[in-house]
């Protein structure tokens, strides 16, 4: 029987470290750049990083990533604007940051390629929610002043669940003992697939069950409620520029009374639903809720059509 | 509980250990702890189901008795009896009552009278149909005198409630089950590894073929009014190893688990879609249901002894029971009609039992494309037979087939998270050919004599495993739900 039980323990040692080399051989795993928090309290990817973000099982989807020295995902590294020429600026979360794709094709390389006279700053970061967007812009006033352009992108149903800035929980991720996992290829795989759910889940609920705490019950609130006031708070705390900036939006997850407030407050958007509503293909990746090629190239447009509109040259 | 959980994952070392390290001296205690594990395995679903085994455990172990010491026929038959009643009670009332009453209602309403019988809101027990069938068998084979009614309880009643296999099979005869449950088991090293190796082979079949398909089925036989011809045999296709990769993985596992504890479970499916006819099929698929059916239904009503219309008779018999058996569906009912349709000409030229030997004889080419064709034709008809088995009423089963055979063009198919569907087909592929090379051995899947080709095999099936492993599908086994 200790035969079985060794045999098991040695085969499945074997086994681990098979799997973490062709995990590696075969590149399925993600690659993640280090975070911190700047000087200005701005939460940002460590400058200078370079890697390739994987997604889905059998590697689905691989984008390159190239963090410049500011700390975004970008082409860039000169991030400094001149008054004579015409910038646009992207703020936005994984979406706009854009991990997805190779960074060579994000939005804004898309909607450089259609107006060659303006150059798109990107700034991008997976998980920002508006406080966080709204800070970064304010954090770096200096630098947005002269830019003509701010198209900030707003996932209605995930971006106001706060209507204050606060540093977020994020960057406890970077913990020595999670930078030593990251060491084995294998573990982080296992970890994006969802393999570890289960484990997490069931450590969960047997502490929930040990310390005698019940599932909260799901109250019915006002959701709709709750993200226009902490709109308004944030818009207000950060005295929103409704010249310069414009929201880059998905009518259709939008309640129908933050809509109204919108227009009533002649607030700039830019609506990118019915388009996306009109294309049959998929917008969206595989194993992922990113957009596409297709995706961005839509959002591309719509970006470009708005500031075709807008005459941002002539004004210039 | 499921095998392929995290709960299972616990459970099973802290049994195996108790079992062979703290009481491996004491029979009666191995076996109280098989008892208590098989009803802490159940009670994890639902514990108030356990009253139902519960009792039919106490009377199954009651009328035995009762029949070991009675000699007079007519109680016998009247023990014999009530078991089949209780048994068979329990089963009609929490899995076919809606059904009938629904039946009831319908077939009034199509004669244009509106009567009012309400359903009720019942729970399917998980396992009711698999552990009823094996409670039933003791009690048929004391009374016809097969086996020595046993006195001793919590052995009988780990029979009944035995974990690896309470909740969907293999259907143990108590004849080969029960006397392992009563002997002195010792631990055997090559019994041991190969149930682990079958346990690996049966959660491979299930996380990567049968839960992999499992959401481009559903989409396809959900959305099946708009897809065309080709993507709706794509369809049927994963639906049959989807099923197969299920069921037939749950089988292994819970082969692997038993012979962990030392027990051997018979053999549920050997390599059913290399049938070459629809009796062979029959005889591979599911086969302690078959051989159940066969033994207590088939061969009772006089089988294939007596004149051609008696054995047409016995074959729809069995069939359409099987078919209801499953489910209370007319689904599963027309399926089993469908398979008996299939069987009935092999029945009558007397060719159902062509294939019952396995033999390794080696062919000349033209009988290797003859096997090929005879499988091919085999797979065909089944696969169509799994289209009234999944479909969701019998109209959508015969639109669904309509379109087959109707629907040439179309948009190709897309599934809504995008999975590329060459992957699929390419592990289906991988699939086929493994089984065909293990074809000769059920038991031994990953049997290879050479260690460095059982360890890459282990290897490839874990990775398989990581490659297709899908966070987001329901990860409970189909056959659960009959």
């Amino acid at each position: 029987m200790k035969r079985v039980i060794l045999k098991f323990v040695i085969y499945s040692l074997v086994l681990v470290l098979a799997l973490e080399l062709l995990v590696r051989v075969f590149h399925l795993h993600n690659e993640r750049p280090e975070r911190y928090l700047d000087e200005y309290g701005v939460e940002k990817w460590v400058p200078n990083q370079e890697g390739y973000s994987v997604t889905g099982n059998r590697k689905q989807n691989v984008g390159a990533y190239r963090i410049n020295n500011f700390g975004f995902n970008s082409v860039y590294d000169d991030y400094t604007v001149s008054k004579d020429s015409i910038e646009v600026a992207i703020v936005g979360d994984s979406f706009i940051e854009g991990f997805h794709q190779n960074y060579t094709n994000s939005i804004s390389r898309k909607v450089e390629k259609k107006l060659p006279n303006i150059k798109v700053l990107e700034f991008g970061y997976a998980g920002y929610n508006l406080s966080e967007e709204l800070n970064l812009i304010a954090s770096y006033n200096h630098l947005f002043k002269d830019i003509d352009r701010v198209v900030i992108y707003m996932r209605y149903t995930d971006d106001l669940i706060t209507g204050e800035y606060k540093v977020s929980g994020r960057l406890s991720l970077d913990t020595p003992v999670n930078r030593l996992l990251k060491k084995s290829k294998l573990i982080v795989y296992a970890k994006d697939i969802g393999a570890f759910d289960p484990i997490k889940d069931k450590i969960a609920a047997t502490i929930n069950f040990v310390k005698g705490v019940k599932t909260p019950e799901v109250k019915e609130t006002n959701k709709d409620a709750i993200y226009l006031a902490n709109f308004k708070k944030l818009i207000k705390t950060y005295n929103y520029d409704k010249e310069k900036n414009v929201l880059l939006l998905d009518y259709s997850l939008c309640s129908s009374e933050f809509l109204s407030y919108l227009k009533q407050n002649n607030f700039k958007t830019i609506d990118f639903s019915s388009d996306f509503i009109k294309s049959k293909e998929p917008k969206t990746l595989i194993y992922d809720q990113h957009w596409n090629n297709l995706g961005r190239e839509i959002i591309a447009d719509e970006i470009v059509n708005y500031i075709k509109n807008e005459n941002i040259e002539l004004v210039k | 509980m499921l095998f392929n959980s995290i709960d299972f994952a616990i459970f099973l070392p802290v049994v195996f250990i108790l079992y062979w390290f703290v009481l491996n001296r004491n029979l009666k205690a191995q076996n109280l702890l098989l008892l208590v594990a098989s009803y802490v395995f159940y009670g994890w679903w639902d514990w108030r189901f356990l009253s139902l085994i519960a009792f039919s455990t106490l009377v199954d172990y009651t009328l035995g008795v009762l029949l070991g010491k009675e000699e007079k026929e007519s109680k016998r038959k009247i023990y014999l009896w009530i078991s089949v009643i209780v048994n068979l009670g329990f089963l009609g009332f929490f899995k076919y009552y809606n059904f009938f009453v629904e039946s009831f209602v319908d077939a009034f309403t199509f004669f244009g009278q509106d009567i009012k019988v309400g359903s009720l809101s019942i729970i399917l027990p998980v396992g009711i149909s698999f552990y009823t069938f094996q409670t039933l068998s003791y009690t048929i084979d004391v009374y016809k005198r097969n086996l020595e009614p046993t006195k001793k309880f919590i052995a009988f009643a780990a029979f009944v409630s035995f974990f690896p296999q309470l909740v969907a099979g293999p259907i143990e005869r108590a004849s080969n089950l029960l006397p392992q449950i009563l002997k002195k088991r010792t631990f055997n090293y090559c019994e041991a590894k190969d149930g682990l190796r079958l346990m690996l082979w049966g959660l491979f079949k299930k996380v990567v073929i049968a839960d992999s398909l499992s959401p481009i089925v559903n989409d396809i036989f959900s959305n099946y009014s708009t897809l065309s011809s080709p993507v709706l045999i794509m369809g049927a296709v994963f639906f049959a190893f989807q099923i197969y990769g299920d069921f037939s993985g749950y089988s292994d596992i819970a082969i692997g688990t038993s012979k962990l504890f030392g027990i051997e479970l018979m053999s549920n499916f050997k390599f059913p879609y290399f049938s070459k006819n629809i009796g062979e099929f029959w005889r591979r698929w599911h086969i302690s249901l078959s051989t159940w059916f066969r033994d207590y239904l088939y061969i009772p009503l006089g089988g294939s002894r007596g004149s051609k219309m008696v054995g047409i008779r016995n074959v729809f018999a069995i069939f359409l029971v099987s078919g209801f058996w499953h489910g209370a569906n007319w689904t599963f009912i027309f399926w089993g009609l469908f398979h008996a349709l299939l069987f009935l000409p092999s029945f009558l030229i007397g060719t159902n039992r062509k294939y019952a030997e396995v033999k390794n004889t080696r062919l000349n080419v033209l009988a290797m494309i003859s096997n090929v064709y005879r499988t091919l034709l085999t797979f065909i008809l089944v696969t169509i037979g799994w289209v009234f088995f999944r479909s969701e009423t019998i109209t959508d089963s015969f639109s669904y087939l309509k379109r087959i055979g109707s629907s040439f063009s179309g948009i190709p198919y897309i599934h809504p998270n995008g999975y590329r569907l060459v992957d699929y087909i390419v592990l289906l592929v991988f699939f086929i050919v493994y089984e065909y090379i293990i074809r000769n051995n059920e038991r031994k899947p990953i049997g290879f004599k050479n260690r460095y080709v059982r360890l890459f095999v282990y290897i490839l099936l874990v990775f398989l495993m990581l490659l297709f492993y899908d966070d987001g599908v329901d990860r409970s086994f189909i056959y659960f739900q009959f």
